[in-house]
C-alpha cells in the first residue's frame, strides 16, 4: 500500500537560517504522526511546509507527494482545491487563528463553500452536524457567537470543526493543545483520538509535550536543531531512546524526574500570611450602587493561606481562577479590596507604606520572563539595578556580587554583557531569579516561571529553584497550572476555581486523596508518557 | 448611553462660546449704531439686546433660549441666527460630503495598491506623493489650482456655490479638491499599515489553510479587520474638515458655514458666532456617535 503522504529530503531556509534540514518521513493512510522537540527545533515550519503556508520569501526543497502528486510543485490554484478539502489544519492558539470579525458559524463553513456545492440552508446545517461533532453543546447558539465569546477550548474545537468541514484525509495538528488548560486540553486530545477511531483520520500532530503525542499517536519523530534526530513507535521511543537528544527529553518529563522527598511542613510561625483577601477589577457603577450590586468583576473571592518558613507553598487552577492576582496582591501590584496580608507576624500593606523595604523580603518573578526584562538592559545592568536603587551593597562591590547572583543562577559569566534579546528563554528566567535574588529576600513568589519553556529547561530551572531554596533556606509561593510541577516542587499545596480556594492542604495527601470533584479533574488531565492512546 | 454622555460635552460648549464672546474686546453695539449714536440709543439698543444685565443673567437667558431653539438675532443682518445658519449649513455640509465622496475611492485603491505590493515601486510612489500631500498648505495649493483650472483653463469657476445641483458639483470641485488632497494621505497612511498588520495575523494562516484564495481571504478578513483602526481617524478627520472649511470657503468664496464664521468674527456679531459655533460642535458630537455605532456594527466587541 503506498503511503497517504511521502515527504523526501524536505529542507526549508529562511535566508541564510536553516530551518528544517533534510526531513524524511512517510504517513500511511489512517496512521497518526507526532512531531516533537523544543522551540526552534523546526517542527512547526516542517508541518506548515507540507501546505506551503510559509512567506513567499522561503526556500523549500525537497518533496512532499500527497498521493502521488508533488505539493511542493502544485500552482497556487491547484494547491487551494487541496488545502481545507484534502488536508486540513488546526493551529495553536484559536484566539488569534480566528478572524474576530466573523461568526464562528460562517468561519466553519468557509471551507464547506469553498470545496462543496452546498448553498444556503444546507451549509448552515452541516455546519451545526459539525459543531455538534465536535461535541460543542448548543450548537445552534455557539454558531451565531464571535469568537471572544466562546472559551479558549470552545474556540479550539470551532476550529477543528471548521477543519473537519470538508471530511479531509489528513489533518495537520500544530501545537493545538498547547494554549489550553489542562483540563481543556485532556478533552481536546480525547476528542481528536476519537475522530481518529471514528472518522479513519490520518493526522500530523505538533507538540512540545510528550505526553500529548502520547495520547493521540502511534508514531513520533524528535526534531532538534531542524533535523530528525529518532524515530518509532511511541512505547519504543518512550521506554527505550536511543538518542542522546530523546533521553534527555523523556528524563526532563515530570513523570521521569525522580520525585524528591517532600520534607514535612514546618511548625513554626506563619511568615506570610494572607487573611480573608478579596481582590476585584473595575468599581461600582452608579447602576451598581443603586440596584446594591457588587460592581466590577471579582478575580479573587475570599483567600485565606498561610505560608511558614522554609516551606513551598504551591498554588493551582486554570487561567481565570485567580492565582496570578492573588500573587500580585502579595507584592503590591494589585490592592485587595478587603482582607490584609500579614509578613512576620505583622499586618503588612504591600501597595502602601513600608511598601520598599517590604518588597525587600518578598519578591516576584513573572511568567514571560522575556517581557519582564527590559530589552535595553545588560544582563549585568538588570541584575545590578535593585543593588544600585536599594542600595544592598557599597557601590564599589555590586559587579562582584552581579557576579556571585549570577554564578549562583548557573550564568556564564560571558553572558553578562548579554541583552535579553541575544537569550535563551531559560536564560532570561534566570536573570529574572538572579534580579529577584538580588534583593536577598526571605520569600520568593514565582507565578508561572516554568509555563513558557520547554521541557528540559523547564526541569533545570526547577532544580534551581530547588537548589536555591535548599541552600538559602528560601520560603516559596509557587503558581502554576501544571500540577505536574506543583507535585514535584511544593510541601502544601491550594487549588483555585474561579476565585476560590477549593481545596487546600499537603501536597501528598491533596494529590493522593483529593475531596474535590474538581481537583481530581484536574490531577487526571496530567498528560502522563504512557497515556491512554488510542 | 453615548448621547446622554453628549449632554454634559454640549454644555462646556456653550458656556465657553459664551464666555469667548464676552471676554473678547470690542462693544458690539458701538459698531452695530457707528461712532456718532447718541449715548441714550447705545444704552436703549443695549437694554434691548439684553446686554446690560448680569453675566450669570444673560447666560441663563441664553440656554432658556437654546432650549426653544432660538439662537438669537445677528446683530449685523437683523435676522434670526438659525435662519443664517439654515441658510449656510447646507453648503458646508454638501461641501464635506461632496469631499469625502472624492476621498474615498482615491484612499482604498492606493493603500491597498500600496499594502499588497509592500516596499515595491508603487509603494514607495504613493508614499512619497503622501508626504507631499500633507506637506503643502491647503490655502496655497487652493490659490494654485483655482488660478490653473478656474483662471488658466477655466474648466471650473473659481467662485460661489451655483444654484442648481449640478451647478454645485461643479463648483465645489476645486475646494472639495484642495482639502482631499492632504486628507488622502493621511488616511491611506493609517488604512495601509493596518492592512499590513492585519496582513501578518494568524487568521489569514486559518484562510489559507481552507484553501481559500488570497483575494478571497483579503476581501472577507483582511479588509474589515483594517478598516477598524482607521475608522476612528476617519471620525476626527470630518470633524476637522467642519472646522476647516473656514481657509477653502475663504479663498473660494463659497457661502458656507466657515465663511460666516470669519465673517461673523470680524463684525462682532456675538449671537452668530455662538450659534456657528454650537452647531459645529452638535455636528461633531454626531459624527463621532455615528462612528461608534458603525464600530459596534463591523466589530462585534464593541458594545455600542
Amino acid at each position: 500500500m503506498t503511503p497517504l503522504l511521502k515527504v523526501c529530503d524536505l529542507s526549508v531556509r529562511f535566508g541564510q537560517t536553516v530551518a528544517v534540514d533534510g526531513v524524511t518521513f512517510d504517513l500511511a493512510r489512517g496512521a497518526a504522526l507526532g512531531i516533537v522537540g523544543e522551540s526552534g527545533s523546526g517542527k512547526s515550519v516542517t508541518c506548515r511546509a507540507l501546505m506551503r503556508l510559509l512567506p513567499p520569501a522561503t526556500n523549500i526543497s525537497g518533496s512532499v507527494e500527497f498521493e502521488g502528486r508533488d505539493l511542493l510543485n502544485l500552482s497556487e490554484p491547484e494547491l487551494n482545491t487541496i488545502r481545507g478539502k484534502r488536508i486540513a489544519m488546526i493551529f495553536q492558539s484559536p484566539a488569534s487563528h480566528l478572524d474576530p470579525l466573523m461568526r464562528i458559524g460562517e468561519q466553519v463553513a468557509e471551507a464547506l463553500v469553498e470545496h462543496t456545492d452546498l448553498k444556503g440552508r444546507a451549509v448552515w446545517e452541516e455546519v451545526l452536524r459539525l459543531l455538534d461533532v465536535v461535541r460543542i453543546p448548543d450548537p445552534d447558539r455557539c454558531a451565531r457567537a464571535y469568537p471572544h465569546q466562546l472559551s479558549g477550548g470552545m474556540k479550539q474545537r470551532a476550529m477543528i470543526a471548521g477543519a473537519l468541514a470538508c471530511q479531509p484525509d489528513l489533518l495537520l495538528a500544530d501545537e493545538p493543545t498547547t494554549a489550553l488548560d489542562a483540563t481543556v486540553q485532556k478533552s481536546v486530545l480525547d476528542l481528536l483520538a476519537q475522530l481518529r477511531r471514528e472518522q479513519n483520520l490520518s493526522m500530523i500532530f505538533v507538540s512540545h509535550d510528550l505526553g500529548a503525542v502520547a495520547r493521540v499517536c502511534d508514531d513520533l519523530l524528535v526534531m532538534r536543531r531542524a533535523k530528525l534526530v529518532e524515530r518509532g513507535p511511541v512505547t519504543r521511543v518512550i521506554d527505550a531512546p536511543q538518542h542522546e537528544y530523546t533521553k534527555q527529553l523523556i528524563a526532563s518529563h515530570p513523570d521521569r524526574l525522580a520525585s524528591r522527598q517532600v520534607a514535612a511542613v514546618s511548625q513554626g510561625a506563619p511568615l506570610l500570611e494572607a487573611q480573608g483577601i478579596q481582590i476585584r477589577y473595575g468599581g461600582k457603577s452608579l447602576a451598581d450602587v443603586l440596584t446594591g450590586r457588587e460592581g466590577g468583576f471579582v478575580a479573587v473571592k475570599h483567600a485565606d493561606f498561610v505560608v511558614r518558613p522554609g516551606e513551598t507553598l504551591g498554588i493551582v487552577g486554570e487561567s481565570g481562577s485567580g492565582k496570578t492576582t492573588l500573587a500580585r496582591s502579595l507584592v503590591g501590584l494589585v490592592k485587595p479590596h478587603k482582607g490584609e496580608v500579614l509578613f512576620d507576624g505583622a499586618p503588612a500593606d504591600p501597595s502602601g507604606r513600608g511598601r520598599v523595604a517590604y518588597l525587600r523580603d518578598v519578591q516576584l518573578i513573572y511568567q514571560h520572563p522575556y517581557e519582564a526584562l527590559s530589552p535595553r538592559l545588560t544582563v549585568q545592568a538588570a541584575i545590578a539595578e535593585p543593588l544600585r536603587r536599594h542600595r544592598l551593597c557599597p557601590a564599589a562591590e555590586v559587579l562582584r556580587r552581579v557576579a556571585e547572583l549570577m554564578a549562583q543562577v548557573d550564568l556564564a559569566p560571558d553572558l553578562a554583557k548579554r541583552l535579553p534579546g541575544q537569550l535563551s528563554g531559560g536564560q532570561c528566567q534566570r536573570v529574572a531569579i538572579a534580579r529577584a535574588l538580588a534583593f536577598n529576600p526571605r520569600v520568593l513568589i514565582a507565578d508561572e516561571v516554568t509555563s513558557a519553556l520547554d521541557v528540559t529547561l523547564q526541569a533545570q530551572v526547577m532544580d534551581l529553584l530547588l537548589k536555591l531554596q535548599k541552600e538559602r533556606g528560601l520560603t516559596m509561593v509557587f503558581i502554576s497550572h501544571d500540577l505536574a510541577v506543583i507535585r514535584r516542587l511544593c510541601n502544601s499545596v491550594i487549588v483555585m476555581r474561579a476565585g476560590e480556594i477549593v481545596e487546600a492542604g499537603p501536597t501528598a495527601s491533596v494529590f493522593d486523596a483529593p475531596q474535590q470533584a474538581y481537583t481530581r479533574a484536574l490531577i487526571d488531565a496530567i498528560p502522563h508518557l504512557h497515556g491512554d492512546a488510542a | 448611553m453615548r448621547l446622554l454622555q453628549a449632554v454634559p460635552v454640549l454644555f462646556g460648549v456653550s458656556i465657553i462660546t459664551f464666555a469667548l464672546m464676552v471676554a473678547t474686546p470690542g462693544d458690539p453695539i458701538r459698531l452695530l449704531v457707528g461712532d456718532h449714536a447718541s449715548p441714550e440709543t447705545v444704552a436703549a439698543l443695549r437694554d434691548q439686546y439684553g446686554l446690560d444685565a448680569p453675566i450669570h443673567v444673560q447666560y441663563l437667558k441664553y440656554i432658556t433660549n437654546l432650549a426653544t431653539g432660538d439662537l438669537g438675532k445677528s446683530l449685523r443682518y437683523r435676522v434670526p441666527v438659525s435662519q443664517l445658519i439654515a441658510q449656510h449649513y447646507p453648503v458646508t455640509l454638501f461641501l464635506v460630503l461632496y469631499t469625502i465622496v472624492l476621498t474615498l475611492p482615491p484612499v482604498f485603491a492606493l493603500s491597498v495598491w500600496s499594502a499588497k505590493r509592500q516596499n515595491g515601486p508603487a509603494d514607495q510612489i504613493i508614499r512619497l506623493l503622501g508626504v507631499l500631500g500633507l506637506a503643502v498648505p491647503v490655502f496655497w495649493l487652493a490659490l494654485l489650482l483655482a488660478r490653473f483650472f478656474g483662471v488658466t483653463l477655466g474648466w471650473f469657476p473659481v467662485s460661489g456655490f451655483g444654484a442648481t445641483i449640478p451647478a454645485h458639483f461643479l463648483h465645489l470641485f476645486l475646494p472639495a479638491l484642495s482639502t482631499m488632497i492632504w486628507v488622502v494621505p493621511i488616511l491611506v497612511r493609517t488604512l495601509r499599515s493596518a492592512l499590513l498588520d492585519e496582513m501578518n495575523r494568524d487568521y489569514v494562516l486559518t484562510g489559507m489553510a481552507k484553501g481559500l484564495g488570497e483575494r478571497q481571504i483579503f476581501r472577507k478578513h483582511i479588509l474589515p479587520n483594517s478598516i477598524l483602526p482607521t475608522l476612528n481617524l476617519f471620525a476626527v478627520i470630518v470633524a476637522y474638515l467642519l472646522g476647516g472649511s473656514v481657509i477653502v470657503e475663504t479663498v473660494y468664496a463659497v457661502p458656507g458655514m466657515g465663511k460666516l464664521m470669519v465673517e461673523s468674527i470680524l463684525a462682532r456679531d456675538y449671537f452668530v458666532v455662538q450659534g456657528a459655533t454650537l452647531v459645529f460642535a452638535m455636528t461633531t458630537i454626531l459624527v463621532m456617535l455615528a462612528v461608534d455605532v458603525v464600530s459596534a456594527l463591523i466589530d462585534p466587541r464593541v458594545t455600542p
